[in-house]
């Protein structure tokens, strides 16, 4: 489908980041937050598709604002999400550490430590996901992430989206079976499976309400989840000053199915409950939802 | 006296074929037309990932079986006779 190739075009160069990392060497996170401005005016002018894809969200999320309106809401997210991508380099790069506020951690731990079994974090592109995952490092567990390989060499280089850390491994969707069954393994032996939520790619996907409208969700997680006999911990992030992200993991979804005739719908609670949750991150935090992709345009 | 090979595997192919109807729901397929030969996921049956992951718990409940080598999984979940081999060459419990 030529809308999703196009949304999807890489837009990150290494002229680009070398730009912004030798200006945050020399100004500093909010002296270099300060050129996003310029850059984000220059992407808000010329590309058509980033905007429209936008628009699909700030059409949906601000159903009263007028069209100049909109257009403001398209910049601020695209400067929110440039924002997210310094924020991500200032980190990886050993700059600095940004405060975190976790909601939930005495839940996840408590659940880590009552069960054999590991959780699957359910995330989507909202807030500072990356970031989210090194807050959760003091679980002490491994965390694999559900990912594409990330193709785009100087985002993969620069940001460090898809390496392998210690205790963070990439179970790929290129692998068989879309790595599912990698999942359940890593969960049955007590880990954390990472997966995102918010756009089916490889899963099937089941429909929910969204800002109104209805839209394919995945249900992968919470298949994994019911099969592996393990909750589901939904993880939001969101930039709330400068230097504070809040990380959020109270949210504990819990599928199970009581019968074979009802696990299409049991499994259909779930992905509106986690709906539910994304609508009221997006309530809370309008400009910090990154997915830059028409969801509610059908047969994505 | 024990069962053949072949009367062992014709016995756990039909198992399989009746646990995948049954648990996964499949809509408007009868056990006996499921071919042996038939490819389970994509373009064959039809199963997709996450049918393969409660087909691994189906093994480990039906058959005691746990599928951790993924580098064998291809080969393993390709069809109701390679799955039969499977399990007839590892199972632990009895069916």
């Amino acid at each position: 489908m030529a809308q999703g190739k196009d949304a999807t075009k890489k837009r990150g160069n290494k002229l680009g980041f070398w730009f912004f990392q030798s200006s945050l060497r020399i100004f500093g996170l909010a002296g270099t937050y300060g050129l996003l401005y310029p850059v984000c005016l220059y992407y808000l002018l010329c590309d058509r598709t980033a905007v429209s894809v936008s628009m699909a969200y700030i059409k949906r999320r601000f159903k009263n604002h007028n069209a100049f309106q909109r257009i403001c809401d398209v910049y601020r997210l695209f400067i929110q999400q440039g924002k997210n991508l310094i924020d991500r380099y200032y980190v990886v790069s050993g700059q600095g550490q940004f405060d975190t506020e976790l909601y939930g951690y005495d839940k996840i731990k408590t659940l880590l430590n009552t069960s054999q079994k590991g959780v699957i974090l359910l995330t989507a592109h909202v807030g500072n996901w990356q970031l989210a995952m090194t807050a959760l490092k003091k679980l002490g567990k491994t965390v694999y992430l559900l990912m594409r390989p990330e193709d785009n060499i100087a985002v993969k280089e620069t940001l460090d989206i898809d390496s392998e850390k210690e205790n963070v491994k990439i179970i790929s969707t290129e692998n068989f079976l879309s790595g599912a069954i990698e999942a359940m393994d890593a969960v049955n032996k007590g880990n954390i499976v990472s997966i995102m939520g918010d756009r089916p790619y490889e899963y099937s996907s089941v429909e929910a309400s969204f800002l109104g409208e209805k839209v394919s969700f995945p249900y992968g997680a919470f298949s994994i989840a019911a099969a592996a006999q393990c909750p589901v911990v939904v993880l939001l992030s969101a930039k709330v000053s400068t230097k504070k992200y809040i990380i959020d993991i109270s949210h504990v979804i819990e599928p199970r199915y009581s019968s074979r005739a009802k696990k299409q719908e049991e499994i259909k609670d779930c992905v509106r409950e986690f709906a539910a949750i994304l609508e009221d991150y997006v309530a809370k935090y309008p400009s910090q939802w990154f997915v830059f992709h028409d969801i509610w345009k059908r047969n994505n | 006296m024990p069962n053949s090979k072949e009367e062992e595997l014709t016995r756990i192919r039909k198992n399989l074929k009746e646990m995948l109807v049954k648990d996964l729901s499949l809509e408007d397929i009868r056990p006996e037309d499921i071919k042996d030969n038939e490819i389970l996921f994509g373009e064959g049956l039809g199963l997709d990932s996450l049918d393969a992951v409660e087909i691994v718990v189906l093994l480990q409940r039906n058959f005691g079986l746990e599928v951790k080598n993924m580098d064998q999984g291809k080969e393993i979940f390709y069809s109701i006779d390679t799955l039969a081999n499977y399990v007839y060459e590892n199972k632990k419990g009895d069916s």
